[in-house]
Order: C-alpha cells, then sequence, then structure tokens
C-alpha cells in the first residue's frame, strides 16, 4: 500500500504514518489551551493584574471552564446569514491551520526502537510553499465566514482581513526567497541541516527574519495588527455572528495558526532542532528543543500584544506595501549577490 | 490510493467547472471557479508537479481569485441574476465553444489513443521539483521565460499608468492632489457627523433623527 503521491524526502511505512498524524494533531491541539492559559496569565501581569486564578489550582483549569462553556451554548445563527457557507467556513479556517502543522519538523529521522522515523508529519519538496499554499486557502474561511453572515460588521471584518493576508503574504514570501538561496532546498528538514552546516539563518537574515515576523503577525490577525477583529469599530469583525462552535473553530484556528507561524519561524530562522554552540541534540531532546524555541516565538506574540497599540488601516497598508515590500526585495537581491558571489 | 483520489479530483473539476457556468449566483460562481481549481492541483500533484500544483493554490486560488471574491462581495450583491445576454452573444457563444470542441477532439483523437494502457512516458521523480522546475526555466526555456517576464513588467506598468489617470476623492468639483487632506470629508465616507444625521447623504437612512 503506497500512501505516497508525492515527492517526499523520507517516508515510512504506512502506519507509522498514520501513528505520527494522530501524534502531531494530539499534540498541536492540546498546545493551544496552554497557550491560551499563558497568554491570559501574562496579559494580566503585563497589566498589573492577576489574570484567571479562580478556576482548580492558579486558575489551571481555566481553558477547560472556557472550552465546556462554549460547547454548551446555543448554536445561533442570524436571519440574514447563508447556512451552509456559515457553517462550512469555520471548518476551512481550523482545517488549513492544521494542515500547515503536517510539516513542521520536530525532529531529524531518528531510530525509535529500530524504526527509522522521521519526527514531521510529511517532508515535501515543496515544503514551505505547502504552506503558502494553506495560508492562501485559509483566506476564504474568513472571506466566507464574514459574508455568509450576512452582517456589515462580518462582511467589514472579512474584507479588511482579505486585505491584509494578501498584502503580507507578498512580504512575507520574498523575505523567505532568502532564506532558501541559502539554503538551496525548499524542504524545512533540508533547511534545518543547512543551518547545521552553515549558521543559523537569523543572523545573516536578521532582515529577513524581522520581516518574516511581523508579516506573521499580521498573517495571523494578532496585535498590532488586529484590525479584522477591531472590538472597538467592528464589534468582532468576522466572528461578530458566531457562538459556540463557530465562535470555538475560530477561536482554535487563530492560536493554532499562532502556534504554527512560530514553529516555521523556528525551523526557518531558528535553527529548529539545533541547539547553540555547536551541541549535539539527541534524537529524543528534538521535539523539546522545537517546542521550547516555538514557546519563546509565542511569548514574542504576547509581548508585542500587550505593548504595541493597533495599527491604522492606512498605517498598515503603508507599512505592508511601501516599507516591507521594498525592504524585503532588496534583502532577496543583496543576498542573491552575497551566495553567488 | 492514486486511483480514488484522481476520480475524486477529476469529477470535482468537471463540477466545479460546471457550476461555474450553470450557477446564477456570480458570489457561487466564484467560489465554484476556486473549488475547479483546487481539484486541478491535486490533479498535478498525481502527476508528480508538485511546484506546479502549489503555485495553483498559491497564485490562483490565493490570489487571483482573492479579487474576484472581493468585487463580487462588494458589487455582486444584486438581484438581477446574470442569465440576461445580448443576441448575438447567443450566437458567437455556441460557435466558438464548438470550434474549442472540435480542436480538443482532433488534439486527443489524433494521437490514436495509443497512450491508454501503457505505463505514461517515463519521467524522473525530479521532474516537478521545484529544483527541476528552475533548472529547465533557467536553461531549455530561457528566452520564453524572460519574454514572459518582460511581458508581466510591461502589463504592470500599464496598470500603474491606467490607475494614477483617476483624479481620486472629489470635494465639489475641485479634485484633491495626492497626500492632501479635505478639511471637509467628502459626502458618503462615513464620518460621525453623517451618522448622527447633521449631514445627511443621499440614499442613506441611518441616525435619521426626524
Amino acid at each position: 500500500m503506497n500512501l505516497v503521491i508525492a515527492e517526499v524526502g523520507y517516508a515510512e511505512p504506512w502506519w507509522i504514518q498514520i501513528i505520527k498524524a494522530i501524534l502531531i494533531f494530539a499534540v498541536g491541539l492540546q498546545l493551544i489551551p496552554l497557550v491560551l492559559l499563558t497568554e491570559r496569565k501574562m496579559l494580566g501581569r503585563f497589566q498589573r493584574r492577576y489574570g484567571p486564578n479562580r478556576v482548580g489550582p492558579f486558575g489551571a483549569l481555566q481553558p477547560l471552564a472556557d472550552i465546556i462553556k462554549l460547547a454548551t451554548k446555543e448554536q445561533f445563527q442570524p436571519r440574514t446569514a447563508v447556512g451552509f457557507i456559515f457553517m462550512a467556513a469555520p471548518a476551512i479556517s481550523i482545517i488549513t491551520a492544521v494542515a500547515t502543522l503536517a510539516i513542521v519538523p520536530f525532529g531529524d529521522v531518528v531510530d525509535i526502537f529500530g524504526t527509522k522515523v522521521g519526527l514531521y508529519g510529511v517532508d515535501p519538496s515543496i515544503g514551505i510553499l505547502y504552506a503558502f499554499a494553506f495560508g492562501g486557502i485559509s483566506f476564504y474561511g474568513l472571506m466566507l465566514g464574514g459574508w455568509a453572515s450576512g452582517s456589515k460588521y462580518s462582511f467589514l471584518g472579512a474584507m479588511r482581513s482579505a486585505a491584509q493576508l494578501i498584502s503580507y503574504e507578498v512580504s512575507q514570501g520574498i523575505a523567505l526567497v532568502g532564506v532558501l538561496m541559502m539554503a538551496g532546498t525548499m524542504s524545512l528538514t533540508g533547511i534545518v541541516q543547512a543551518q547545521a552546516e552553515q549558521t543559523w539563518f537569523i543572523i545573516p537574515q536578521a532582515v529577513g527574519f524581522v520581516i518574516f515576523l511581523i508579516a506573521g503577525f499580521a498573517e495571523t490577525n494578532r496585535a498590532p495588527f488586529d484590525l479584522p477583529e477591531a472590538d472597538a469599530e467592528l464589534v468582532g469583525g468576522y466572528i461578530t455572528e458566531y457562538g459556540g462552535g463557530g465562535f470555538t473553530s475560530y477561536f482554535f484556528a487563530e492560536y493554532l495558526n499562532v502556534i504554527v507561524v512560530s514553529a516555521v519561524t523556528t525551523t526557518v530562522y531558528l535553527g529548529g532542532w539545533l541547539l547553540p554552540f555547536g551541541w549535539h541534540t539527541p534524537g529524543w531532546a528534538m521535539p523539546l528543543v522545537v517546542i521550547g524555541k516555538t514557546g519563546l516565538l509565542i511569548f514574542l506574540f504576547m509581548w508585542v500584544r500587550a505593548t504595541l497599540p493597533r495599527l491604522r488601516y492606512d498605517q498598515l497598508m503603508t507599512l505592508g506595501w511601501k516599507v516591507l515590500l521594498p525592504i524585503a526585495t532588496i534583502n532577496t537581491l543583496v543576498t542573491a549577490v552575497l551566495v553567488v558571489s | 490510493m492514486s486511483y480514488i483520489v484522481f476520480f475524486i479530483a477529476s469529477i470535482g473539476a468537471i463540477a466545479g467547472a460546471i457550476g461555474v457556468i450553470a450557477l446564477r449566483n456570480p458570489f457561487y460562481s466564484v467560489l465554484s471557479l476556486v473549488g475547479h481549481l483546487l481539484c486541478l492541483a491535486a490533479l498535478f500533484m498525481l502527476l508528480r508537479a508538485e511546484f506546479l500544483a502549489a503555485s495553483q493554490v498559491i497564485i490562483y486560488a490565493g490570489g487571483v481569485m482573492v479579487l474576484y471574491v472581493f468585487v463580487v462581495a462588494y458589487i455582486g450583491q444584486s438581484e438581477e441574476s446574470l442569465g440576461a445576454s445580448h443576441g448575438w452573444l447567443r450566437v458567437l457563444t455556441p460557435l466558438f465553444v464548438g470550434v474549442l470542441l472540435v480542436e480538443l477532439m482532433i488534439a486527443t483523437l489524433g494521437s490514436g489513443l495509443k497512450a491508454i494502457g501503457t505505463k505514461g512516458a517515463d519521467i524522473s521523480p525530479s521532474f516537478g521539483s521545484p529544483a527541476g522546475i528552475g533548472e529547465a526555466l533557467l536553461t531549455t526555456y530561457l528566452f520564453p521565460f524572460e519574454a514572459a517576464s518582460l511581458l508581466l513588467l510591461v502589463a504592470v506598468i500599464g496598470a500603474v499608468g491606467l490607475a494614477r489617470r483617476r483624479e481620486g476623492f472629489t470635494v465639489g468639483d475641485t479634485p484633491l492632489k495626492a497626500g492632501e487632506i479635505p478639511a471637509v470629508p467628502p459626502r458618503g465616507s462615513g464620518t460621525m457627523a453623517e451618522a448622527a444625521g447633521d449631514r445627511p447623504v443621499a440614499g442613506f437612512r441611518g441616525g435619521d433623527r426626524s
């Protein structure tokens, strides 16, 4: 039974692939409540208050309480909504977020009880383009949700998020070209292996790293780029009309996107599973190193959210098209010259 | 496995293509086209053309169609269906479709369908990988590639030139220069005064205090 329909780096027997898929899915989704709780606690500290501390020890059961609350809510749908698209849109959002998790490498190909297993979902030759493809599709989750709600706030929020997504996708892609040229491959495991030979790409590609990260903030609709759901102007943006399951899906997708963007940035710029100072990473520690670095980046997301005010819409567009895009292009050109010479 | 994917993707592609012309609501037509393009990407994937599949999704589904969705969502909300068409279109359309059909039939049947039942052309596994495509574009097909990029550059400059011809916002009769902020915001631009009904806008009834 051959499950492989595309060119991949290393493929295991089909039963290992299924176990891996379930494991990545389970671990990835378990990270969300953790991130959620940490974020609320951290925001509390940043704003000189306690944050959630009532449910369970130190408020640790707060995500569970949130989920029970959301799951038992009424599945409300406005009379003007377009039924089946209204229901399908959150699913698109969460599917694209989960699908991108598949290419994040948590480690190299390692020996587990005599079986060679690659610690990643799949390692396609198109690598990072896979993530961009699903990023492109994720637009339809937001857009259809906003359109099908039949509400002006939702529609405007969806329009904003759409414009934001396509504007910053360009700079993000071009910022990444520098790394692809230095690594000579698009495969994410290949990029980490290239960093083992050269150096972590955050050092030669510092400019690209900053642009990639800023675009990542914008792509995940996080502060200071959370205009699509700016509560002061748009009530809640494209999620205004959603309650219960639909809201939970969008919420999950947003936090999963934060995790995925952090993990991809870790892989591409921060050396993935490599340890600094040339220390060798044992096989069992690779996923821990990746998750640790990802956690640091997620903390940066929270920090920025607590620190920076929201941008105005024209500022957002100016930053994307007139600042980030030219810098990313120059970065790519300079890298090309340096790589060739 | 690949047969299942092939049939699902093929049926999806054909259904999407029919949906584009059969659906009356333009928004659903656009969504149908998106579905069609995604199914085509799956078919490319089966043909071992991963780079093409990814480009298809990123550029068409994630770029071009986004603009279609934008435009249709903004102005395609009218109740008027797309069904009405001019008389001469009704004559020309079947003609063009017929010519295209005959051409495709000649191309397909001209080969005598000899390839059915064989294993297909012998290609290396890295044929459709980014490296393979890049090498083909920059060695064998260098001239067509550069010519196409020149064409795109011309199109971009043309688009910028056309966009600059617009005068922008107008207050009264005097057009605003770029960067100039109007002392009085133009009508219908969503100011607080309009919302409260102090500067009523034609056709806007919200916030009417009378």
